[in-house]
């Protein structure tokens, strides 16, 4: 017995299959997220330094129209000579306050049902599922769509320009339920294991156990989906405008600076290209962020 | 056990034995009883969500600020000529008559008259536009499975080497480029290089299909890098279960462990993210088709807006809705022909 175990373990033979090992979680996951956190962390500063420290503002006519990238201006000159660059930037600041506002509403108002459910009667929990099995089947796109073309006549609103909010609420009505679902399922796993029966035994109460013992657990699936959502919410919000949804001129916003610049695309194709690479590097920083965090949800599975 | 259950899908030969877990409920109220359920189950969840779409698209037409007739004609317009639309449009009635009259057309297939063309019922404005923007979305699919399926068995594959990386790096980018930007991308090439025409559309999308293939690639960056990805981490569960390993032990070629063991099993759960998918694909393809310049649901819906032809927003809303709920419902039957084990767990 003891000089099995002690026994040199033989090194495992290459099979050309590697059986499960799962080498691929463990090799670089901190250096991806650290990319990912380091390119959202640029996004985000450059989002609110560059308005501040240009020295044209977004609506100035800042050199000749149609110039293309220069020192002077990174991102080149729209159709009457704006900056791109500085509207590029100032318009992220409008998209980020969007997603953020999009994916907070979202999450907590769908954590919260996705506790009710979970926690509740089986009545409840029936109504509630059927409600939110009916949102998501909803083809998403076209009735946010719907529903922001119909409120774009609100004007502004606080920091957010006109037809912004409407956009925000159009999508977090139909998007809250998609953390129903995931917190319901996970809300069920949890409330049978070890730990949560023993809270119950000790006669804490249903919410002392949400509250202490349940969402403190549920926190990493959620906020690893709300990363992912952040993607999906602004390629949504940037959609917008090409069907008249969404922030309304002259407000910048990356879908609209996008949209304006398909008129003069083949001749000054950076008016597009360049708010298109900032949206696309948003993605991957925000893609590599939650690929590092789903990997430890899933305990290193993937 | 699981050698057992989980082998006869992936052999694919012969139907399951007497011993499965799929005799247990035979027993009681025959063989389809399991189907028939879960068939109205479906049937009233379908009716459930299309009659929340008829509501939600309902109320949006009460709920905006103001009168719908008076936004339509514009602030210069006589309260005459106000009134006398809004009893065209029927909103001197009340509210469940007005809900009623909408129910009962829509249950005729009529989604109503355009308030911009009088005369054009939304169904002959809709259906054409329809169509195209199911062209484009059907051609994109097609695009997505062929890329998807083949990274994704490449990546499944292979373990971690250059070519599994690149591919993945290469998902990773493409999955966050937002279509419209791959469009805009794809047309610029176009522009320069006349490999495609830069935008267009000519007549059926039958007759259009060079204008459709470009706009179709950039709609499918939404969906193929979602296959690939899922199909790698499904393959490489799948190699990790018992039936696999006992086909390794058996001593089976790599090619027919992969063929018949591995991808049948892996390729299930794609049927189900493809259904789940199109609603996405769908609002995805109205976005692209104005940049490329496709009478679709996309030109049709801003037409639509800034006309304030309300019944033409409702109808492209609930059309879409009919399209993707009836996918979704296609899916779950594929899972009941293709995969034995759904039709216990279904009930």
């Amino acid at each position: 017995m003891t000089t099995t175990t002690l026994a040199p373990t033989p090194a495992p033979r290459r099979h050309w299959l590697r059986l499960p090992h799962w080498r691929f979680a463990g090799r670089h996951p901190n250096g991806a997220l650290a990319l990912g956190l380091g390119l959202l962390g640029l996004i985000v500063l450059l989002t609110i330094v560059v308005p501040m420290l240009s020295p044209h503002s977004a609506t100035d006519i800042a050199g000749t129209p149609l110039s293309p990238p220069s020192l002077a201006h990174p991102f080149g000159t729209d159709t009457v000579g704006r900056d791109v660059f500085v509207r590029t930037w100032l318009g992220g600041r409008n998209d980020l306050l969007m997603v953020i506002l999009v994916v907070l509403a979202s999450s907590t108002i769908g954590t919260l049902v996705g506790v009710v459910a979970a926690m509740g009667s089986p009545l409840t929990d029936s109504v509630l599922m059927r409600l939110t099995d009916a949102i998501i089947s909803f083809p998403g796109m076209i009735i946010v769509m719907a529903i922001a073309l119909v409120f774009s006549d609100m004007g502004e609103v606080g920091p957010f320009p006109r037809g912004a909010l409407p956009a925000v609420i159009a999508i977090v009505v139909i998007n809250w339920a998609s953390y129903t679902r995931l917190v319901r399922g996970e809300a069920l796993s949890m409330r049978s294991r070890d730990f949560v029966t023993a809270a119950t035994l000790l006669g804490y109460s249903k919410s002392r156990i949400v509250t202490r013992h349940l969402l403190p657990n549920l926190a990493t699936t959620v906020v690893a989906y709300m990363v992912v959502d952040a993607i999906v919410a602004v390629v949504t919000i940037a959609g917008m405008p090409f069907i008249g949804a969404g922030i309304q001129p002259p407000a910048p916003e990356w879908g609209s600076l996008m949209l304006a610049g398909t008129t003069v695309l083949y001749t000054a194709w950076w008016v597009t290209v360049m708010p298109g690479l900032v949206v696309t590097v948003y993605g991957i920083a925000l893609s590599l962020i939650a690929d590092s965090l789903l990997a430890q949800v899933d305990g290193g599975a993937r | 056990m699981s050698l057992a259950t989980m082998s006869v899908g992936a052999e694919g030969s012969s139907a399951p034995t007497g011993g499965d877990p799929a005799g247990a409920p035979r027993a009681r109220g025959g063989r389809h009883a399991g189907l028939v359920r879960a068939l109205a189950k479906r049937l009233g969840q379908t009716a459930l969500v299309l009659f929340g779409v008829v509501v939600i698209t309902f109320g949006l037409l009460h709920a905006i600020p103001g009168d719908p007739a008076r936004l339509i004609l514009g602030k210069l317009a006589t309260p005459d000529k106000v009134a006398t639309l809004r009893h065209e449009m029927g909103l001197d009635q009340p509210l469940t008559t007005q809900f009623a009259t909408l129910v009962k057309g829509l249950l005729h297939g009529d989604l109503g008259t355009s308030l911009v063309s009088r005369t054009q019922s939304v169904n002959e404005l809709v259906a054409p536009a329809f169509a195209n923007s199911l062209g484009v979305v059907a051609v994109a699919l097609v695009i997505s499975l062929a890329v998807g399926l083949t990274v994704g068995i490449v990546t499944g594959i292979r373990r971690n080497d250059g070519l599994d990386r690149g591919l993945q790096a290469l998902m990773v980018i493409l999955l966050s480029t937002p279509p419209f930007m791959f469009g805009m991308v794809l047309l610029l090439v176009a522009l320069k290089t006349k490999i495609a025409p830069a935008g267009g559309w000519n007549g059926t999308p039958l007759q259009s299909l060079e204008y459709i293939w470009l706009p179709a690639t950039a709609l499918s960056v939404a969906l193929a890098p979602v296959i690939a990805r899922s199909l790698r981490q499904s393959i490489r569960e799948t190699f990790a279960q018992d039936f696999v390993e006992a086909a390794i032990a058996r001593g089976l070629p790599r090619r027919r462990v992969v063929l018949r063991h591995v991808l049948p099993n892996s390729l299930l759960p794609i049927i189900g993210l493809i259904g789940y998918s199109l609603g996405g694909l769908i609002g995805g393809a109205a976005v692209v088709e104005v940049v490329f310049n496709i009478p679709g649901i996309g030109s049709r819906m801003m037409a639509a807006v800034g006309s304030r032809d309300f019944p033409v927003v409702q109808g492209i809303a609930l059309v879409s809705a009919v399209t993707v709920i009836a996918f979704n419902a296609l899916a779950d039957a594929a899972y009941w022909i293709v995969d034995p084990r759904t039709r216990t767990a279904a009930s």
